[in-house]
């Protein structure tokens, strides 16, 4: 064996390499009039919801009271006249006017192992190579910006640290940086006994080695250790981005103080502040038990920070700029088990979607009167991610990866936007 | 104390989560197509009844008037409604649609009262002849279960979080509070759990209350619990927890008059059964595992029934059946003599 070759694992960034070491600069702090001044900057942007499992279609997007398998939720009335919710997303229906809904989504897997990677990586066609995730697509194409915080932050319970497996052949460089618990990543800030002038020091010296290491290896994969330092060091500057507590505490009430209603609210601080692409990942939707129960519990715990959010966008003049998707691997069944529960269903499910590039007040295709089949032109993950790019400004059709070489389509090449819900 | 089969399964077109019998011994069911299906059961094979079809969402909850024949059922979009029972196509007698703002959950029958709890936290009383609104208590929580203390001056009702409130009769005021924490669990962001079932030991010296200990949200895996608390003050005296934590819920509770209590379970598809159980017994003494995912029972004289649901109630995508159809399914309902 070549002693100059690495394995994947030499690579493979642990949490306590890319949270132990960094380069301190000065803790610069981001004002708050300094926020204002992000916002002026009129960037292209995503907000990526997550609901991990599969949100139920039936006690969200597509209501469908009084059939065999509608449940026993109401529909209500929206702020787009005829267009009707779900009872367990009240806020949200007064956001609707706001909102684009496909209701005509079908895809291909009901697995959460094949479906979570399929539709985040948009299903492409197999060309033998691993695509990247949605968040790893965006930071590719629109970047980082002068934001001087990391393209690609996701924000999800339990841990953190940086998931370079979700940037698939683009290279880890375009991972996310994931703050678990909505928690900067521990270890962050300079222990006082390390003075400045030391840890500078340190930091020269953790480049040399690391372009000594480099030396004769592939670029990509050295490039993003160096990059997971430099982001730790851009977030050093930023610590009171994490910092909710300042905020008024209206908003800590409209968002809610649960995981999902945090997460979001970081995310609002984190748009804000100029991020490209976040996503905020809210699990345990997977109701295939007591599932009417559990969606009384967890549809209004979305609902209800995920309202504030749209609200706040626009309010701010921030939703012309940012792509909002809310979305799940897939839906639920219309059976009903003998647990009460769902369980797993692509064939006819919605996705929500909403700002830039996206049509307000659209819903787009429909299902049958038991929901159980979409009754008008169906619609594929690649057909979303098409109009994702094509809201970003992105052509998907011209618009080609290159893969050591290899030109590489972004998204389905048999599949197009839907241009129902493009503006 | 061991019931003994009697028949095949009554077959529903729907499924049902609440089944009832009529003081005339008529067994009812409240559908998941909001209607009411009936059956005659007094006589040697059971005879259907026609559908009553009043609701909209689910019908959910059923109680009856002891001296007129007034049926009351209740659905998920709120409704609370008197009618006939004995009518083949009753019309309302008394109706309040908005009963509750949404999911009713219960509803009980005592004296000149009809009393209902909903998933809007609210506890109402309702006049039972006229249906005119007589009292209203808010809790602020999600409630599930209802029960009527036996000397009639106070009802009990059970919430999402284990907890279970002691309302007087008389006066509409909570009067205490007893916790049996182990029925809730917040798993991520999802409350799972709650008081399911309710039921007092007529000599009123106990109260009943059922569950499950939930391990986790999404599937909700759990062991089903049932706790007799001394009555009234509150303390715990023996229970019985399921040995499976894929057996879930019990969902319905009743007090037999030979001294048990009858109950059912309904977990992972495929699971649950009816019980009989001796409380302070290690274990049931009689079990039915025959019908999976059991949701309520019933009992009029010695007429014992349970509702479960079809097997194979579950998969991932679109499982066809036998004709490739997509099929919903169903709560067959079995009936029992209790020997």
């Amino acid at each position: 064996m070549n002693p100059n070759l690495c394995t994947p694992q030499d690579h493979r960034l642990s949490r306590r390499q890319w949270l132990g070491a960094t380069g301190a600069m000065a803790l610069g702090g981001l004002s708050l009039p300094a926020f204002a001044e992000e916002l002026k900057k009129k960037r292209k942007q995503v907000l990526f919801v997550w609901l991990d499992g599969g949100m139920s279609q039936l006690e969200s997007w597509d209501p469908k009271p009084n059939t065999t398998f509608g449940g026993p939720f109401r529909a209500i009335s929206t702020s787009v006249p005829g267009t009707h919710v779900s009872e367990l997303l009240p806020q949200t229906a007064k956001q609707m006017h706001r909102l684009a809904v496909v209701r005509s989504v079908s895809t291909q897997d009901n697995s959460h192992s094949a479906g979570v990677d399929r539709i985040q990586r948009g299903d492409p066609k197999n060309r033998g190579v691993v695509y990247p995730y949605l968040g790893s697509a965006v930071a590719n194409w629109v970047g980082a910006g002068d934001s001087g915080l990391p393209p690609y932050v996701w924000i999800k319970p339990g841990n953190g640290g940086f998931i370079d497996r979700e940037a698939g052949f683009l290279g880890p460089k375009f991972g996310a940086l994931a703050l678990g618990d909505g928690k900067p990543p521990e270890n962050l800030i300079r222990p006082k006994e390390l003075s400045m002038a030391d840890d500078f020091e340190r930091n020269e010296l953790r480049k040399l080695a690391d372009a000594r290491y480099s030396a004769g290896r592939r670029k990509e994969n050295t490039e993003a250790n160096s990059f997971a330092f430099d982001m730790a060091e851009q977030l050093q500057k930023k610590l009171e981005l994490f910092d909710i507590s300042k905020l008024p505490a209206k908003d800590t009430q409209r968002y809610g103080t649960h995981d999902l209603g945090r997460h979001l609210l970081l995310a609002r601080r984190m748009l804000e502040a100029g991020v490209t692409f976040v996503k905020v990942t809210s699990y345990g939707w997977d109701t295939h038990g007591d599932h009417f129960n559990g969606a009384a519990s967890l549809h209004p715990k979305f609902d209800k920070p995920f309202a504030a959010m749209i609200e706040d966008l626009a309010e701010r003049g921030m939703l012309d700029d940012i792509l909002v998707i809310a979305i799940s691997e897939f839906g639920r069944t219309p059976r009903i088990n003998g647990h009460l529960g769902r369980d797993h269903w692509p064939e006819a499910w919605s996705v929500a979607m909403a700002g830039r590039g996206i049509k307000p007040g659209v819903v787009e295709g429909k299902t049958n009167a038991l929901g159980t089949e979409v009754a008008s032109e169906p619609h594929d993950i690649g057909h979303l991610f098409h109009t994702w790019y094509k809201a970003l400004g992105i052509d998907p059709k011209k618009s080609k990866y290159q893969n050591a070489g290899q030109p590489l389509p972004i998204a389905h090449e048999d599949m197009h936007a839907v241009k129902e819900v493009l503006a | 104390m061991i019931p003994k089969e009697l028949g095949k399964p009554l077959t529903l077109p729907c499924q049902s989560s609440r089944i009832r019998f009529g003081p005339e011994g008529v067994l009812f069911a409240a559908g998941h197509d909001g209607s009411v299906l009936r059956w005659d059961v007094t006589g040697k094979e059971p005879k259907p009844l026609p559908t009553v079809k009043l609701h909209n969402g689910w019908a959910t909850a059923l109680a009856f008037h002891p001296k007129k024949p007034l049926a009351i059922s209740a659905d998920s979009h709120g409704a609370l409604i008197a009618w006939d029972r004995t009518a083949d196509t009753p019309t309302p007698v008394w109706s309040q649609p908005k009963a509750h703002d949404g999911w009713l959950r219960a509803t009980v029958v005592h004296d000149d009262r009809v009393v209902s709890l909903g998933r809007d936290g609210f506890v109402r009383g309702w006049n039972l002849d006229d249906g005119k609104p007589l009292r209203e208590l808010s809790l602020g929580v999600d409630i599930f279960s209802l029960a009527v203390a036996p000397d009639g001056k106070s009802f009990v009702v059970g919430d999402l979080f284990g907890n279970i409130h002691v309302i007087e009769w008389d006066k509409w005021k909570v009067l205490s509070k007893y916790e049996v924490k182990e029925l809730h669990l917040l798993d991520r962001i999802q409350d799972v759990g709650g008081v399911r079932a309710l039921a007092f030991k007529p000599d009123g010296r106990s109260l009943f209350v059922a569950g499950s200990v939930p391990k986790s949200g999404g599937f909700v895996q759990g062991f089903p619990l049932m706790v007799e608390l001394e009555w009234p003050s509150g303390k715990r005296l023996t229970q019985w927890k399921g040995a499976a934590d894929n057996e879930g819920f019990i969902h319905d509770l009743l007090w037999l008059d030979e001294g048990f209590l009858a109950g059912v379970t309904s977990g992972q598809p495929g699971q649950g059964r009816l019980f009989v159980w001796k409380p302070g017994d290690a274990k049931p003494l009689f079990e039915s595992t025959k019908l999976p995912n059991c949701h309520s029972l019933a009992r009029h004289g010695k007429l014992l029934a349970h509702s479960a649901t079809n097997a194979n109630s579950s998969g991932n995508g679109k499982v066809k059946g036998k004709d490739g159809d997509y099929p919903a399914n169903s709560s067959p309902i079995q009936l029992w003599t209790m020997a």
